[in-house]
């Protein structure tokens, strides 16, 4: 059986990768694909958990599939968004989307 | 009818008056017969209870009457005492003086009024005021309390204001309304600290008798009781017009004339002397000082009022400080313990006087003018104004045998015996410029050549409601003064006599000095005829030496400036102050203190507001910082 | 009969819905539907007062007592209920209410800017009163509190008027917003205090006659009192923190200008009463001092001030800074002669006050100007509404026979008797200083020749001479024959423990 340090490790560096994305890209397409990308991490990291400690409970793995579910949820209320504001102000640099800003 | 029904003598006009309030303007001639009625039944029910009063007496000590109704009453719980308030009425001889006086005059003025007031816009307002201004007064001379006195007290300034004012429309008549009731009221602060402070330390009661009781028993500390009594003299010297607060007395001749007639000669002033003798015992008790204080001021207003007589030119005016004059000569009186001579004083005060205030109204209603310098001889023309005007002159200046003189002349008795001879001397001098100007009024306005024709063809006796007052008053200032003969105050009814009527203590007779009585009357009757002769004709004399000593004479026409300083006072202090501080509360408590914490608070988040960039990188950043940092919190403490 | 005091509450709150209902093309129909609220409200106020009776006890009469949390958390048995009871001090000012809502009605007859919105906060903030006054448990009596003193926020920045002077300007946003923001910080002060209270006693509940009979520590007394003192006193007007009274009061249409002087500021003294005072004995005793120096302050930094005013309103305002002045000196005194006097002084104000401002407003709205310099004579033009001014002006400057020297001679008499000679004296001054500005006023603005400017000024509408003789009534009631307060008052304030006789 492969250790689960190895899913941890994988986990780690998707969720940096993830982290880095949103914090250096203004696209906020990319910035939704690095939310995604974090949101699998910890999604790899549940579905691990949950067979190592008690392969008889699926909590973990029921916990994965409503992250999914939810990561889809959200990239469609986020594209919405990025779609509005890209139509009304022709951008979809985040820096740029300041009208809420003093 | 007794004593102990004696609340219906001011209840009367008080109903009266409630009646004419409400009901006054759908009554037939505006209800003044209804005022009439009601003043004139008190008067008559002050004979019942004289009698009673003389039936309970014992040879020559009285039994008071007393009646009373609790008002407010409550325990205080932790001291078990009871705290009351009631509305008591209390009849002693000194009150029965009182009431005659007030009594009588109000229902001169009253009648007289019709006649003089007809016509007049606020006729019924006129009679309704004056119904209330009556049961106030008769409100305050027989309360057997501090309190309801209090009460009587600030009722009689309030009418005095609305009667002064009753022209409100003239400015002037405004302006001296608004003195006359601020003046009294600094006067009642020191009033009502009086009668609280005589609550405080005594024996937890308002009642005038038994205050006198317990501190006659030493309950008060002397020097408690010196500051107690002074304080409630203050109130004295508003009501009474003393120096200092004398000014608001000539200006209240803004009102109509019957209104000074029974305002500022007969009744409202002499509240104050009433008040120091009803408490005289309290006076004798504590301090010397006390009785000094009352002594001097009354001096002072004496000499004051007689040079400033001197100085007037509106015959009103000039009747206004003989009035203060004779208010100064009843507070000398009080300084010097004599209860009966000032009693005496006022009693016979105020016939002639209101005679003297009739007269000149008559006067102005007959001329419609009241400078006196446009007047003259108008004696032509209205006889019996002038002869009855005469009597109320000589009976003011003194002269023998009219009532000014017996009365005068126990206040110089009384000063000689018991005074410092300085005293003594200020009092004759005074009397002796009272000689000179109440003959200058007389002479200016009734003889010699009138000084404005159209003036005098105008003028004419005025009808029977007019005269027929004056004729009364007349004769009772001619012959009033004789109840200083014990004689004549047991023919009327008075065991012992007037004297002994009125004096409180022990029995006391009316004192009569010949030397006394012949100095003061050359000295008054020797002023009379050199007033006469200075101001006959053109009054040309006069009017030299009026020159010749100008910056008196300008002092005297300005009335020693007081009224100057105290306006100086109130626009630069009073105001200034109220203004300092009107500034300090926007500037200082609003402007700095409280939309300063406000500006705090708004600068704060101005400040604050940069740390929200707007930039989502910036945010997700913090989230990240703040993430590892708590993780390498929790990893050292953990560790 | 129990339910009365129910009524008292429900009735305005119930009235708010009803007003709701009516489109609001019907002005008219919300004015009758507010008269008839305010009747009722009247009716019952004075009912509480006329049969309210002392039986012994802390006095408490017509009792309603409704669990609503207990045995939660923190919460013991009987926690939080919905308590309601009126005393004797309680009763003379629930009537004192319904007079002032009643003459309120009448004089925002002429609201025509969303009429119903108007009557809805104005009935809102009511209930807000009565509930303060009735309300025997803490958390309710906070709550009452907030309701009664929020709604002048909307009433003064939308109905409001804002004025401009020579140096300065007062938007009546401003007004409002300094209103608001200065009692909702008092009630910060009390709020923590209500807690601190709460958890000291550790009876588990917000009952206040449970509260009262905890002996508190002594030391905590006087570090909560001040609390109270000071988040109450704000509402009471005291100084230095009475600035969004006149301010509040200029920028406020006439009827919340009355009811805002005339109840919601003794809702103030009240608390620093029934609360302070009566769970907080030691402390009130030992801060009574400073309560009577800021009160004495408070009286003649008020008549000063309104010496100095040109503005009808503003002179108003600072004599009510003035007269709460007196009211804290009675409530400092700790004397009972001095308590009695300060409820009394509570009602005679509120009376009176409200009086003023229906007068003033009345000739604001023909003149649309309110400096007295610039009028003259109207007395001629407006006669009775002179007459009503000068006897408002003249119970406030203490003539006997008018409520106001009843009041302020008790106080005067118990601050005497506390000891506090200067107080006293400056209290009678104040009085002195009141007579100045009242009769400076009348003279100035009402006597005199008339100015031909105001020729074309008419008596005050029948709507405020009703409300203006209701007053009236009450004046001369309570000036003539104050036993009924009197007795009322007084036995309560016996049971409240510190005060001595």
């Amino acid at each position: 059986m492969i250790p689960i340090d190895n899913f941890l490790v994988l986990s780690a560096i998707l969720f940096s990768l993830g982290m880095y994305g949103v914090l250096a890209r203004r696209n906020a397409v990319l910035i939704l694909m690095s939310v995604e990308l974090m949101l699998q991490a910890v999604v790899i990291n549940f579905v691990a958990f949950a067979v190592y400690l008690d392969p008889e409970a699926f909590t973990g793995i029921i916990f994965a599939v409503f992250v999914i579910v939810i990561a889809a949820a959200e990239a469609g209320l986020a594209l919405a968004i990025i779609l509005r504001l890209f139509r009304n102000r022709q951008i979809s640099n985040v820096d740029e989307a300041n009208l809420m800003k003093w | 009818m007794g004593m102990e029904q004696a609340w219906l003598i001011p209840a009367i006009p008080a109903a009266a008056f409630a009646i004419l309030l409400i009901f006054g303007p759908y009554l037939p001639r505006r209800g003044d017969w209804l005022a009439i009625a009601a003043i004139g039944a008190s008067f008559v029910l002050v004979f019942p209870v004289l009698a009673d009063l003389l039936d309970r007496a014992d040879g020559t000590t009285y039994v008071a009457g007393e009646k009373a109704w609790e008002w407010i009453s409550f325990d205080l719980g932790s001291v078990g005492e009871t705290f009351e308030i009631e509305i008591g009425f209390y009849v002693d001889p000194i009150t029965i003086v009182m009431l005659a006086v007030v009594t009588l005059v109000a229902l001169m003025v009253q009648v007289y009024s019709i006649a003089y007031m007809k016509g007049d816009s606020r006729y019924g307002w006129y009679f309704t005021v004056m119904s209330l201004f009556a049961a106030s007064m008769l409100t305050l001379v027989l309360a057997n309390n501090l309190l309801l006195l209090y009460a009587g007290w600030e009722a009689v300034g309030f009418c005095s204001f609305l009667l002064i004012g009753f022209w409100w429309e003239k400015r002037s008549a405004a302006e001296a309304a608004k003195k006359a009731f601020i003046t009294t009221r600094v006067g009642d602060v020191g009033l009502l600290i009086g009668i609280i402070m005589l609550w405080h330390e005594g024996p937890n009661t308002f009642n005038i008798q038994e205050i006198i009781h317990f501190a006659e028993g030493g309950g008060y500390g002397d020097t408690y009781l010196t500051a107690a009594v002074l304080f409630l003299f203050m109130g004295a010297l508003g009501k009474s017009g003393q120096f200092p607060l004398h000014v608001w007395l000539p200006d209240a001749m803004e009102g109509p004339t019957p209104v000074s007639a029974l305002i500022h000669a007969a009744t409202m002033v002499v509240a104050g002397v009433y008040l120091v003798a009803r408490m005289l015992p309290l006076f004798e008790v504590a301090d010397p000082i006390a009785l000094n204080v009352v002594l001097i001021v009354g001096l002072i207003t004496v000499m004051l009022s007689a040079t400033m007589g001197l100085a007037a030119t509106d015959i009103k005016r000039v009747i206004a400080y003989s009035t203060l004059n004779s208010l100064g000569l009843m507070f000398v009186a009080l300084g010097s313990s004599a209860v009966a001579a000032a009693m005496l004083y006022l009693f016979v005060h105020g016939f002639f006087k209101a005679l003297l205030f009739l007269g000149a109204g008559s006067v102005i209603h007959a001329t419609e003018e009241q400078d006196m310098n446009r007047l003259g001889g108008l004696a032509a023309k209205m006889p019996i104004t002038a002869a009855t005007f005469a009597i109320g002159t000589l009976a003011m200046i003194g002269l023998v045998p009219l009532s000014g003189f017996w009365a005068k002349d126990e206040v110089l008795v009384f000063a000689e015996e018991e005074q410092h001879v300085i005293v003594y001397l200020v009092l004759l001098s005074s009397l002796a410029i009272t000689g000179l100007y109440m003959a200058r009024l007389f002479v200016r306005t009734f003889l010699f050549a009138p000084r404005e024709q159209a003036t005098y063809d105008h003028a004419h006796e005025g009808g029977a409601l007019i005269t027929v007052p004056l004729l009364i008053l007349g004769l009772l200032a001619a012959v009033g003064g004789f109840v200083v003969f014990d004689e004549v105050g047991e023919a009327l009814g008075f065991p012992g006599g007037f004297a002994q009527f009125v004096f409180l203590h022990e029995a006391h007779q009316f004192d009569f000095q010949l030397d006394t009585a012949i100095t003061s009357t050359v000295l008054a009757g020797g002023g009379a005829v050199v007033g006469w002769v200075l101001w006959q004709g053109k009054a040309e004399l006069a009017a030299r030496i009026r020159d010749a000593f100008s910056p008196i004479s300008t002092l005297l026409a300005n009335r020693y400036y007081v009224d100057e300083v105290y306006q100086f006072a109130i626009d630069r202090v009073v105001l200034v102050l109220g203004g300092i501080i009107a500034w300090f509360d926007r500037v200082v408590i609003n402007d700095r203190g409280v939309n300063g914490s406000a500006y705090i608070a708004y600068f704060t988040g101005l400040e604050a507001r940069l740390l929200q960039t707007g930039r989502i990188p910036n945010y997700a950043l913090a989230i990240v910082v703040g993430i590892l940092i708590l993780a390498i919190v929790m990893l050292v403490t953990q560790v | 009969m129990d339910l009365v005091l129910l009524a008292l509450i429900v009735i305005p709150l119930a009235v708010c819905p009803l007003f709701m209902l009516i489109p609001s093309q019907y002005p008219q129909l919300s004015r009758y539907l507010a008269a008839l609220a305010g009747t009722a409200l009247l009716v019952l106020s004075a009912l509480v007062f006329i049969v309210y009776e002392f039986d012994g006890g802390s006095g408490l009469r017509f009792e309603l007592q409704w669990d609503w949390l207990e045995n939660i958390g923190f919460l013991g048995e009987n926690g939080i209920t919905f308590y309601l009871g009126v005393d004797g001090v309680g009763a003379p000012l629930v009537l004192l209410n319904g007079i002032v809502i009643f003459a309120a009605v009448f004089v925002s007859w002429n609201i025509t800017h969303r009429t119903k919105d108007f009557f809805i906060l104005l009935f809102l903030l009511v209930s807000g009163v009565y509930g303060v006054f009735i309300s025997q448990d803490l958390f309710f009596f906070f709550f009452w509190y907030e309701v009664a003193v929020l709604p002048m926020y909307l009433l003064i920045a939308v109905w409001g008027a804002s004025s401009e002077f020579p140096t300065f300007s007062r938007p009546k946003e401003y007004g409002a917003m300094k209103l608001t923001m200065m009692l909702v910080g008092g009630s910060v002060l009390i709020f923590i205090a209500i807690f601190a209270l709460f958890v000291e006693a550790g009876a588990g509940t917000f009952d206040m006659t449970v509260l009262r009979e905890q002996s508190l520590d002594e030391d905590f007394q006087k570090w909560v009192y001040p609390l109270f003192m000071v988040g109450f006193g704000v509402l009471a007007g005291m100084w230095p923190l009475h600035t969004w009274s006149p301010d509040g009061h200029v920028a406020a249409p006439t009827g919340v200008s009355m009811l805002h002087a005339g109840v919601l500021m003794k809702l103030g003294a009240f608390g620093i009463l029934r609360v302070g005072m009566t769970l907080l004995p030691e402390g009130a005793e030992f801060w009574a001092p400073v309560l009577m120096a800021l009160g004495v302050t408070g009286a003649v930094y008020g008549s000063v001030s309104a010496l100095a005013q040109t503005d009808l309103k503003y002179m108003v305002g600072y004599s009510s800074v003035s007269h709460m002045g007196f009211v804290l000196m009675g409530l400092a005194s700790m004397t009972q002669i001095g308590v009695n006097g300060a409820v009394l002084q509570m009602f005679a104000h509120g009376a009176m006050t409200a009086l003023m401002f229906t007068n003033v407003g009345a000739l604001y709205d023909q003149a649309h100007i309110r400096d007295m310099t610039q009028f003259g004579g109207i007395a001629k033009r407006m006669p009775r509404h002179s007459a009503f001014f000068a006897i408002a002006g003249l119970s406030s400057l203490g003539l006997p026979g008018l409520a106001g020297f009843v009041a302020e001679f008790h106080i005067f008499v118990g601050v005497f008797r506390a000891g506090y000679w200067w107080a006293g004296g400056l209290g009678i001054l104040s009085a002195a200083i009141t007579a100045t500005y009242v009769l400076r006023m009348l003279a100035r603005a009402y006597f005199g020749p008339l100015n031909d400017k105001w020729d074309g000024l008419k008596e005050m509408r029948l709507g405020e001479q009703f409300a203006g003789a209701v007053l009236i009534a009450m004046i001369l009631f309570m000036g003539l024959w104050p036993a009924p307060f009197i007795d009322r008052i007084s036995e309560t304030v016996e049971m409240i423990p510190g005060i001595t006789g």
